[in-house]
């Protein structure tokens, strides 16, 4: 266990360094500079483009860089004129928030719903969550953002834009946070709460068709705990199974959500990094996503050997 | 030459605010009197775009840092964006020589920083020592100066006078000076002695280092987030009536990226004053939410400035293409600006809430603007027959124009992406242009990588951006008029002129500068604009009002056209009670 | 075949028939600025007019009462009839400069968004129908070489299609299209993005295609193809490919919609296709401005356009794949 453990977090660290370097190849590439400004004397301009790498060639920035980031220097960002190590942990939780949010919500509104539209494969209370979710799997991120950005633009029950308001009261912090989180995390919840729902729907129906269940059932134990208790833990494995793919897909899905929502989080800083050319916090922000992707694969993975113990093979 | 920070300055701010708003214009400004005497008190709360780059101004010219600096630090002379003159401010007078050369100024007495130290004339000295020092490499190094190298000569016979001398006559005189914060040698002296002055006062100093002598101290500052100011218990100045100012006692400055969210945030309640002047869409949304009871929308009038159209005339720019024969030429531009229907160009980019204007200066600018400025007309077949006289002619009337080699009319125009009225305004370029049969194809960048081309690299073909006017008075915008300077956009800093008419600008403005005469100056820049006019290096299209937006609880704003619409003049800002 | 299938179906081969279509159904070119009709809200169709009368089918002509705001009225006095089948368009309004047929409003340059729309269906899905054969292509070959030939090649490029699979598209599409210079021109980004899809959609396709390739590979017919003679590639191309085909055409009909989702995100964070380009994506970026699309709710047609084929999909596919990897 151990040994698969460490094995995996090498894999992790070794994705982070590719997913960073590459990023800082391709940044460092791309055409336009991040420290060319008007009205800069020659010497400042210089003077930043030592600062930030810029005067050295590929080849020696990522050596130098390399070198740096092992000391614990993530170099500066030139957009934002902080160090990179400040900037990127803040922005990452953030974005951390907001997907773990809805990864919660995702979770605790689909599988139930999948629960009970999977054991009523007749009913029409079944075929109603069936067609909500067709719906809402129909509906990606970008839609889902818009629309919910639309409605409370219009209606203005919550707010939209930002993470916190200005003149918030002190105690009253979390709960305008909650406020300003319930947006965000719904657009990226929706679709992904449906594709659950339809995932634990078919594993609970064929669950339900197991033998062992039937004989269950003429025992004249009661359906309820039929379904709650024996049939949903035999189901559980392909849901778990997916949650390492799911948190690739959380991060895509939050880069468009935190930029038509305005949240602060890193997919934004991602993008204005890249628009920016700020080549240092590109490297960093691709390797924290780097990062977040391999700790949820992997933090999946040790679920789903909890839960289902022949896939911990 | 004076290459003021002006130009340059706003051009950089612009893009590094990404401010989506047009910007500062004047004409008279609504001016939002008081019934009654405003009570001290309050707090209110405004948003800017982006974190400052420094707390030093004299190493960084975002806006934010510019907003920094009005808010804590105050200078010699001020500039009322009210009346567009010079007042007194730390100088309570001042003397010129008639010569023009010499300025006696004599400063406030009993003025004291943040801190409780008294200012003094030393502090005057410290500050241009620090302008000039080689090791400090400041912004502010190139504007301070009359001439290419030509500084000033600062000297302080006591501790309450100054004298500075220039090298050579400068009309405007203490005009120079607005742009100049007055720092304290007690606190920064060490740091300029030692050769670390270029880090001093960066952001990461603690808000309480940051001395001034201007109306609020900087308590807090939470990068991404905001900046907070409190009233500086020490601040000079006193209102008509005895009142110790500022009248507030907390200011807060958000930052929100998205001039959108601000929006929002303005409407929501949450936002006191917009600081960056609002753009006519700006103020759509807002009228269109409809809650006047909340927000107050004020129009400025015509802004000062129009955007900007302008082809690269540096000689050789288009070596080796087919185009270099005509691309430069004063017949294409000519042709151009009468190709544009600048009503329906009012009318698309900005709602109808523009005029048309055809030089550099607008009505605006009071002073200044030259009142004979001609007024081209919408002549799509008189700018084709001018096109015909330079040989680009539709030969094979597929609506297209060629030249007698059969090149196409056709070229590049770079423009900011993500600011509604220069996209806006470039595609209406593009297709009333493509109506005569030029062709233009856009690129919409990224405003640093539009800066750093036509700035650092050259190599474009023709940009519609929009620079911004530091100064109302051509004298301190040298930068932009002469041929050698670092903002003359179509052809930067140019060794001799690249053309006759070059030349005769710069002439023009080697006397409008020294000349002891108001009425000679004025007439010396009207015969600017009448080259310009001719020549047109810049193709200008329409011009658009400017607004600011403050909520009900503001009391006692001065609004007033210029960068800072609302906080030009933040001690005076009070709250209703 | 069920309802909700049929439904499915239609709602396809509707958006297919329609940009397929849109030069006949659009009543204005995708680019045609409408002076004074900045934001102008959806002509409404009418039968009857005020005093009561029938007519043909006929709408109002829309008045401008505040230009700053942009806000309209109908001009109840005026009856514009509508022209079917003239001037080569299905259906326009009899007086195009007074009164255009803005069937979904107009976008804030005055551009008729109904047109757009279905102009907009035509690069928005042939980006994805290109991507999507191009990354079954690869995919393919990918695979196929893996399953066939086993082995370290197997585990090499199985390890690369995992790194792939393994990064967040949307990261890598945006990484990879920032390298390149921000201003190209339409063509060049078509083929760019469908370069960029199709590296991104391959790795699926290719874990799928080697799975398959490699059960085949040890069946009785191609053992048999094998003793008679053919080559490895043959036998690959001939043989093993085909059993694919059903496996190809879910995971097409998966990859379509998240290509169109893809390329209406890159667009509207303005890495995608350049404004003037009419495209879904473009179209969104246009309503990105959220207080203009509170107020101008219009804006908001790409956005069902897209649903609607997404949902469409989905529909067809209800019975196959449960979902899993509908969402990308």
């Amino acid at each position: 266990m151990t040994r698969y453990v460490l094995r995996r977090l090498a894999f992790a660290a070794l994705l982070v360094v590719a997913v960073s370097s590459g990023s800082l190849i391709l940044a460092r590439l791309s055409p336009g500079d991040c420290v060319t400004r008007a009205g800069q004397s020659s010497g400042e301009t210089e003077r930043l483009r030592a600062r930030y790498g810029l005067d050295k060639s590929i080849g020696a920035q990522y050596v130098d860089w390399l070198g740096r980031i092992a000391l614990g220097d993530f170099g500066d960002s030139c957009l934002y004129d902080r160090p990179v190590r400040e900037l990127v942990p803040e922005r990452a939780a953030n974005t951390a928030i907001l997907a773990a949010t809805a990864l919660a919500l995702a979770t605790f509104v689909g599988i139930p719903l999948g629960v009970v539209s999977g054991s009523r494969r007749r009913g029409p209370l079944g075929a109603a969550i069936r067609s909500v979710s067709i719906l809402f799997v129909s509906l990606p991120p970008i839609l889902t953002s818009l629309f919910l950005v639309f409605i409370c633009a219009r209606t203005k029950w919550l707010p939209i834009a930002g993470m916190r308001s200005a003149s918030v009261v002190r105690g009253d912090e979390f709960a305008d946070l909650l406020r300003h989180l319930i947006v965000p995390a719904s657009a990226l919840a929706l679709p992904l709460a449906a594709m659950f729902e339809r995932l634990q729907s078919q594993a609970m129906s064929e669950a339900m068709a197991e033998p062992f269940v039937v004989a269950t059932a003429a025992r004249g134990v009661p359906r309820a705990r039929i379904v709650w208790r024996d049939a949903l833990r035999v189901s559980l494995g392909p849901v778990t199974s997916l949650y390492g793919l799911v948190v690739g897909t959380l991060l895509s899905g939050s880069f468009i959500v935190e930029v038509v929502t305005a949240w602060p989080g890193l997919g934004s800083l991602m993008l204005n990094a890249l628009r920016g050319r700020d080549v240092y916090l590109v490297a960093a922000c691709a390797g924290a996503g780097a990062f977040f992707l391999a700790c949820g694969t992997l933090l999946s993975d040790l679920a789903l050997g909890a839960v289902d113990p022949r896939a911990a093979q | 030459m004076t290459r003021h920070a002006g130009i340059v300055t706003r051009f950089s701010a612009l893009v590094a605010a990404i401010a989506l708003g047009a910007c500062g214009g004047s004409s008279t400004p609504a001016a939002v009197a008081p019934a009654t005497a405003p009570a001290r008190g309050g707090e209110l709360v405004t948003a800017l775009r982006t974190d400052p780059r420094s707390f030093n101004r004299l190493k960084a010219q975002d806006s934010t840092t510019d907003l920094l600096t009005i808010l804590t630090q105050a200078k010699l002379v001020r500039i009322n964006n009210t009346t567009q003159e010079v007042e007194p401010w730390l100088a309570e007078s001042w003397t010129t020589s008639d010569d023009r050369r010499r300025v006696t100024l004599k400063l406030r007495e009993h003025v004291a920083f943040s801190d409780g130290e008294p200012f003094t004339a030393d502090d005057v000295l410290f500050t241009f020592e620090a302008v000039y020092d080689k090791r400090a490499d400041t912004v502010l190094a190139d504007s301070m100066q009359t001439a290419a190298g030509q500084r000033l000569t600062v000297t302080a016979p006591d501790a309450h006078t100054v004298e500075i001398a220039f090298a050579t006559p400068f009309a405007p005189g203490v005009r120079l000076l607005d742009n100049l914060p007055i720092l304290p040698r007690h606190k920064l002296g060490a740091a300029l002695k030692d050769g670390s002055f270029a880090r001093a006062w960066s952001v990461s100093t603690p808000p309480s280092d940051v001395v001034g002598l201007g109306p609020f101290v900087l308590t807090q500052y939470v990068p991404g987030q905001r900046l907070v100011f409190a009233r500086n218990p020490h601040y000079w100045r006193k209102a008509a009536d005895g009142t110790p100012l500022p009248y507030l006692d907390k200011l807060t400055v958000e930052i929100i990226p998205d001039q959108n969210a601000e929006l929002l945030r303005l409407q929501a309640g949450q936002l006191d004053a917009t600081v960056r002047p609002l753009g006519p869409e700006a103020y759509a949304t807002l009228r269109r939410a409809g809650d006047t009871s909340r927000v107050k929308l004020l129009d400025l009038g015509l802004g000062l400035e129009a955007d900007a159209f302008w082809i690269n005339l540096k000689p050789g720019a288009f070596a080796g293409d087919p185009r270099a024969a005509w691309l430069q030429r004063d017949e294409l531009r000519r042709a151009i600006s009468m190709a544009v229907d600048r009503k329906a160009f009012a009318d698309t980019v900005f709602l109808g809430a523009a005029e048309p204007v055809y030089g550099p200066f607008t009505p605006s600018n009071r002073k200044w603007y030259w009142e004979g400025t001609p007024k081209v007309p919408y002549d799509p077949a008189g700018a084709k027959a001018i096109l015909a006289t330079i040989g680009l002619v539709d030969r094979k009337g597929r609506g297209v124009l060629e030249d007698a080699k059969g090149t196409p009319v056709r070229f590049t125009l770079l423009t900011q992406k993500g600011r509604a009225p220069l996209e806006r305004g470039a595609t209406v370029i593009r297709d009333d242009l493509k109506k005569i049969g030029i062709t233009v194809d856009l690129a919409m960048l990224d405003g640093n990588t539009v800066i750093s081309t036509v700035m650092g690299s050259q190599k474009y073909d023709a940009v519609y951006f929009n620079p911004l006017w530091s100064d109302t008075d051509p004298a301190l915008t040298q930068d932009v008029w002469l041929s050698a300077g670092t903002s003359h956009f179509w052809n930067l800093e140019q060794k001799t002129p690249a053309t006759p008419w070059e030349r005769q600008i710069d002439e023009l403005m080697a006397k409008q500068v020294a000349s002891p005469d108001e009425a000679e100056r004025k007439r010396l820049f009207d015969e600017v604009q009448r080259v310009f006019a001719e020549h047109v290096p810049i193709v200008y299209f329409a011009v658009p009002h400017v607004y600011a937006a403050i909520s009900a609880r503001v009391a006692n704003a001065t609004p007033a056209l210029g960068l800072y619409p609302i906080l030009w003049a933040p001690d005076t800002l009070a709250v209703v009670h | 075949m069920r309802r909700s299938k049929r439904v499915g179906v239609a709602l396809v081969a509707l958006t297919i028939a329609g940009s397929a279509a849109a030069p006949l159904l659009a009543p204005h070119a995708p680019d045609e600025r409408l002076p004074g009709r900045l934001h102008a809200p959806p002509t409404v169709v009418h039968l009857v007019d005020a005093s009561g009368a029938w007519h043909a089918p006929f709408i109002h002509p829309w008045r401008l009462v505040d230009q700053l705001e942009q806000r309209f009225e109908e001009d109840r006095s005026r009856v514009v009839p509508l022209v079917w089948l003239a001037r080569g368009s299905l259906v326009r309004s009899s007086d195009d400069r007074a009164a255009p047929l803005l069937i979904l409003g107009a976008d804030s340059y005055g551009r008729d968004v109904f047109s757009r729309l279905l102009y907009g269906a035509r690069i928005s899905l042939a980006l994805a129908l290109l991507s999507v054969t191009a990354a079954l292509a690869a995919g393919s070959a990918i695979g196929g070489a893996a399953g066939y030939v086993g082995g370290g090649i197997d585990d090499g490029l199985m390890r690369a299609t995992d790194f792939v699979m393994v990064l967040p598209a949307m990261y890598v599409a945006l990484a990879l299209r920032a390298v390149l210079p921000l201003a190209l021109g339409t063509p060049a980004v078509f083929l760019l993005l469908a370069s960029i899809f199709a590296v991104v959609g391959a790795p699926f396709v290719a874990r799928g295609v080697r799975a398959i390739v490699r059960s085949e590979r040890d069946r009785d017919y191609a053992a048999a193809a094998r003793a008679l003679g053919a080559s490895d590639l043959r036998l690959l191309v001939r043989h093993l490919l085909p059993a694919t085909r059903g496996f190809l055409a879910v995971e097409a009909t998966l990859l379509v919609p998240a290509f169109i989702v893809a390329e209406a995100t890159l667009s509207f964070v303005g890495l995608g296709f350049p404004d003037q380009a009419a495209t879904w994506g473009t179209m969104l970026e246009d309503a990105s401005n959220i207080p203009a699309l509170a107020d101008f709710p219009w804006l908001l047609s790409p956005a069902v356009a897209m649903f609607a084929v997404v949902l469409g999909v989905n529909l067809v596919l209800q019975d196959r794949a449960s979902g899993v990897e509908s969402i990308r």
